[in-house]
């Protein structure tokens, strides 16, 4: 079989090695890397139990080829807190009781993650509308739609200072300047 | 200390967020191969040939299973707990053998270097079928000259029987009226995100499988009977998800996998896919209900009749099983004393059915609920009055439905109250009736298709009430099969064990997997409270292992077991760890055992009469029941351990049936009221719920925080289905519903902020007053959504029988007949 060989970035660390071509970005992740955080649910784009962020954009990554991450910055679940014990959205979900099984959970975290990027004070129906890339058959997402409420309601009571601080693990995770 | 009762913190989550779960997919074996399975594209076809291309080995494939292969070496399943009634034995495979009855039934197995290899290896397999003509509804099963599915049982009718208590007919006599109706519930599935999934490897010791099965007693019997094994190791690592799926059909899959592994003499990986799941990993059933009800112009309800077919797909091994948990709920909240429930399950050329949230409950639940309404319409009463009518009233608890379930305690009218409260009953009723008069309705009153539908969104609002029962009791089935030779394991027994360790901390083991509902985090509250401990100093000892961990036959994550089976385990282990560790306290401090108590962690002593405090602490009490006989009390045994075995201490009277097959079909009933309110598109047919309010009697709430995670997840999962999530068939029995989009889960859009108040009543019968809290608010949530869409449509007059309610459904519901002909669509929407 075919090769090709990949260099890219992920959780911070350089990767050199070779993949078939038609390796997905989530098997690439999983299977040669060993980050088994990101999981596979239907590997066709609709549940969100594989997104990550790929030069700062978050994508599924069953729907992304290995080789197209070529030289990309990528961010998993596992590098999300680099640096610390874990991110503010991981401790929004730990402390709002935000999942159940835990496998949609990782996904999730990205997506929640890459909204707050965007949008750090996000309404509940800017973050409904936003985390409806990805499907959760455990919680019926209230308190996951909550935990990102108060994380964002948190932010906005403790002024720019939490934001910078929520950003500063995006810039660690990864992103582009 | 008071744990119970706290939102504890979770011990699951942390490893959660940071993608530290670990999954049966994320574990890897040296030299291990990776299987596919081959699945029948037919729906019903007899199999003339399986050929494995020569040259199969030079692409990386490494073993195949053929049916010829799985016949010749394993056993056919017993038909199990699900199949009773079963009325010849008919034997079933891993694979199919000679004949494939739905789309996607397993028929050979590869296993390569590579999923992708194996995945390629599968267009090699040349499997020449001769297809039948498929049966593609439960309608088409039972139509004349319906090609038979089994040939062996001579009718699609694969089991038909009945229950009755009371006496129903003198019931009917009496009536002041008879309602009938006739309702459906169909085809849905939970979807667990991470499909099925097993790792086996076998050496001559014993066979190891790794498999994400909610009920590993299952996997446990089948692969030890299919491959007469008697050394099997199953062992449950983290569960994406189950709601009763991996309970029944992943048994086909572990033994597949397994034959794989010895077959091959390497360890084999089997993760199966989205759409593989769909097709073959078992659907709710699809209930069709021809109800009688016989009512007193008071509202009254005398008795009722109901007549059940269960379309159960192209399987026998779940025959009765949607039937059978209907006596779980069988007489819903209400005091009627008469019920006749006759039954029939169907065979189809469609995927089997298994275990899901609630199993035949939501279908008992929507009948009441749906007849309760109706009853309502036809007398000219308020429907919420007709349901309080013929409630169990708070003062006849602990109360005894006529077929032997013993409601612990409850009430629901209190719930009832607190909902109408909550969701602002009477304030609603106002809006919507000013909405309605500004609304002008052209055509004729009492053609309801003559009714031209505005843009304005209609609202509606339902309210019902039902019962979660939980705690398991098999010989629940023996009710419809008395001849059963081999009892299905009556009541329940399950195990824990606490340890306290050398250092002082405390770990342990449950008999039952967890698959999202928190286990460790609950177990471990109730240790701290019984110990005097903090959580943080208490850890589950891993996942569940066959061989380390003490289980019974409820050994499952079913039917709500842990709230009654697994929670009186754990305390009584950690209730006897208590005491050896206050008797060897006593013995150090040389003090009268009385006088002493636990805080933190550490044993403090207290004079009679005041004066000095001794105290020893946990780590110092472990090192001395494992390393220091010296200082042990003359007699006692070593180490700090137990296990113990709970079984229901009330389980009797009715755990066996009686002659009347009077059965504790469960053992404990949590109570739920659901309000909603919808708002329905009359140009579109689309229903959003705008508002959902649940007030929830649950017993004694461990951790309050992950009750509600069970509540809202359930919850949604009802709504979802009621708003259209589903299976659909093709009449030929092809699916068309092989993604989640295609299927229509709800996402964050669909699913309403579901509003949660407790009203816990304690079970006077369990360990800490606890019940049910699990599937609950799947089994009332159909129902309060077709109520409210009912009243929604009331302006058109129509009726809501059938579920779901998709977009299309509630158009036709709108618009009558002939919705094309008589009306043009209104537009701008």
């Amino acid at each position: 079989m075919t090769r090709l060989p990949i260099t890219l970035t992920v959780n911070g660390e350089a990767y050199d090695g070779e993949v078939e071509p038609r390796t997905l970005l989530v098997h690439f992740l999983r299977d040669q890397l060993g980050l088994t955080g990101t999981h596979v649910g239907c590997v066709v784009g609709e549940c969100g139990a594989c997104s990550v962020m790929v030069d700062g954009a978050l994508v599924k990554s069953c729907l992304m080829l290995a080789v197209q991450a070529r030289d990309c910055q990528v961010t998993t679940i596992e590098g999300l807190a680099s640096g610390g014990p874990s991110h503010p959205v991981q401790e929004a979900f730990v402390n709002g009781f935000a999942l159940q099984c835990g496998f949609c959970t990782p996904g999730f975290v990205m997506a929640a993650h890459a909204l707050l990027q965007r949008n750090p004070h996000p309404t509940e129906e800017e973050i409904r509308h936003d985390l409806s890339s990805n499907l959760c058959m455990c919680t019926g997402y209230v308190q996951i739609v909550e935990a990102i409420k108060k994380l964002a309601t948190t932010q906005v009571a403790e002024g720019p200072k939490a934001s910078t601080s929520v950003a500063g693990g995006l810039q660690a995770s990864g992103l582009k300047k | 200390m008071t744990y119970i009762g706290s939102s504890a913190p979770s011990k699951e989550a942390p490893r959660y967020v940071a993608g530290r779960g670990r999954y049966v997919d994320d574990l890897v074996l040296p030299r291990m191969l990776h299987a596919c399975v081959l699945r029948s594209p037919y729906a019903h076809a007899h199999i003339q040939s399986v050929l494995v291309a020569a040259g199969l080995q030079a692409s990386g494939v490494r073993g195949t299973l053929t049916p010829e292969d799985i016949k010749a070496l394993s056993r056919p399943f017993k038909p199990g707990r699900y199949a009773a009634g079963l009325r010849v034995p008919i034997p079933e495979y891993a694979t199919a053998i000679d004949k494939v009855r739905y789309v996607g039934e397993p028929v050979a197995m590869v296993a390569a270097d590579t999923r992708a290899a194996a995945e390629d290896a599968l267009e090699l397999i040349e499997v020449e079928y001769d297809p039948l003509p498929a049966v593609g509804s439960p309608e088409a099963a039972i139509a004349d000259a319906a090609p038979l599915i089994y040939e062996e049982l001579g009718s699609n009718i694969a089991w038909q029987g009945q229950v009755s208590y009371g006496d129903v007919d003198a019931a009917f006599r009496r009536a002041d009226r008879v309602v009938r109706e006739n309702l459906k519930i169909h085809r849905y599935s939970s979807t667990p995100l991470e499909p099925f999934a097993c790792l086996v490897e076998h050496t001559p010791e014993r066979l190891t499988i790794w498999c994400n099965s909610q009920s590993p007693d299952v996997i446990y019997d089948a692969v030890s009977e299919a491959l007469g094994i008697d050394t099997v190791r199953v062992i449950v690592p983290d569960i994406g998800g189950g709601f009763g799926q991996k309970i029944h059909l992943i048994r086909k899959y572990a033994v597949l996998t397994a034959l794989m592994a010895v077959k091959t003499g390497r360890p084999v990986k089997w993760v199966e896919d989205r759409s593989e799941h769909m097709m073959a990993g078992g659907h709710s059933c699809e209930q069709e209900f021809d109800v009688e009800a016989a009512v007193r112009a008071d509202g009254t309800v005398l008795g009722l009749k109901i007549i059940d077919t269960d379309d159960v797909g192209g399987s026998i091994s779940t025959l009765t099983i949607h039937f059978t948990n209907k006596l779980n709920n069988l007489f819903n909240t209400y005091q009627v004393q008469h019920l006749r429930l006759e039954g029939r399950s169907v065979v189809t050329n469609r995927c089997p059915v298994v275990p899901n949230r609630g199993i035949g409950k939501p279908g008992m639940c929507f009948v009441w609920e749906r007849m309760m309404d109706r009853i309502g319409q036809v007398l000219a009463l308020d429907p919420i009055e007709v349901r309080r009518r013929n409630l169990i009233k708070k003062d006849q608890f602990p109360y005894t439905t006529p077929n032997g379930n013993i409601y612990g305690s409850g009430d629901y009218e209190a719930l009832l109250d607190k909902v109408l409260a909550n969701v602002g009953y009477d304030d609603f009723r106002r809006r919507q009736a000013e909405s309605r008069v500004g609304r002008a309705l052209s055509g004729s009153p009492g053609e309801p298709g003559r009714v031209r539908p505005t843009g304005e969104p209609l609202l509606g609002i339902g309210v019902v009430i039902g019962v979660e029962p939980g705690g398991r009791n098999a010989a629940r089935d023996m009710a419809i099969f008395p001849q059963s030779k081999q009892m299905p394991g009556a009541g329940g027994v399950e195990g824990a064990t606490v340890k306290l360790e050398k250092n002082g901390s405390v770990v342990f083991r449950l008999g039952s997997p967890s698959c999202g509902q928190s286990h460790e985090t609950t177990a471990a509250q109730i240790i701290a409270d019984v110990l005097g401990i903090r959580p943080e100093r208490i850890t589950m000892a891993g996942t569940f292992d066959s061989s380390l961990s003490p289980w019974g036959v409820s050994s499952s994550n079913s039917g709500n077991n842990f709230h009654l089976y697994d929670v009186g385990a754990v305390h009584g282990a950690a209730t006897r760890l208590r005491d050896k560790v206050l008797t060897l306290a006593a013995h150090v401090l040389k003090a009268d055992i009385a006088l002493l108590r636990i805080e933190d962690g550490v044993v403090v002593g207290r004079l009679p009469h005041g004066g000095a405090v001794e105290s020893v602490s946990f780590a110092e009490l472990g090192k001395i029941a494992y390393a220091n006989q010296a200082l042990l009390p003359p007699g006692m045994e070593g180490g700090l351990e137990f296990t113990y075995y709970h079984s229901h201490p009330h389980a009797d009277p009715l755990m066996l049936p009686d002659m009347e097959g009077r059965v504790r079909a469960q053992y404990t009933f949590s109570s739920a009221a659901h309000a909603a309110i919808v708002e329905v598109d009359p140009g579109t047919g689309r229903v959003r719920v705008r508002r959902y309010v649940i007030v929830s009697d649950n017993g004694t709430l461990i951790n309050p925080s992950v009750v509600d995670g069970q509540i809202y997840g359930s919850a949604a999962h009802g709504i979802s289905v009621a708003l259209g999530e589903g299976f659909v068939y093709g009449d030929d029995g092809q699916l068309l519903t092989l993604t989640l989009l295609d299927y229509g889960k709800s996402t964050t859009l669909e699913t309403p902020a579901i509003e949660i108040e407790h009203y816990p009543v304690p079970d006077p019968f369990t360990t800490l007053g606890q019940k049910a809290a699990g599937e609950g608010a799947a089994i009332p949530s159909p129902a309060a959504i077709a109520s409210a869409v009912e009243d929604a449509l009331a302006p058109f007059g129509v009726q809501v029988r059938h579920l779901p309610l998709s977009p299309e459904h509630v158009w036709r519901l709108i618009r009558g007949p002939d919705p094309l002909t008589e009306f043009e669509t209104p537009g701008g929407r």
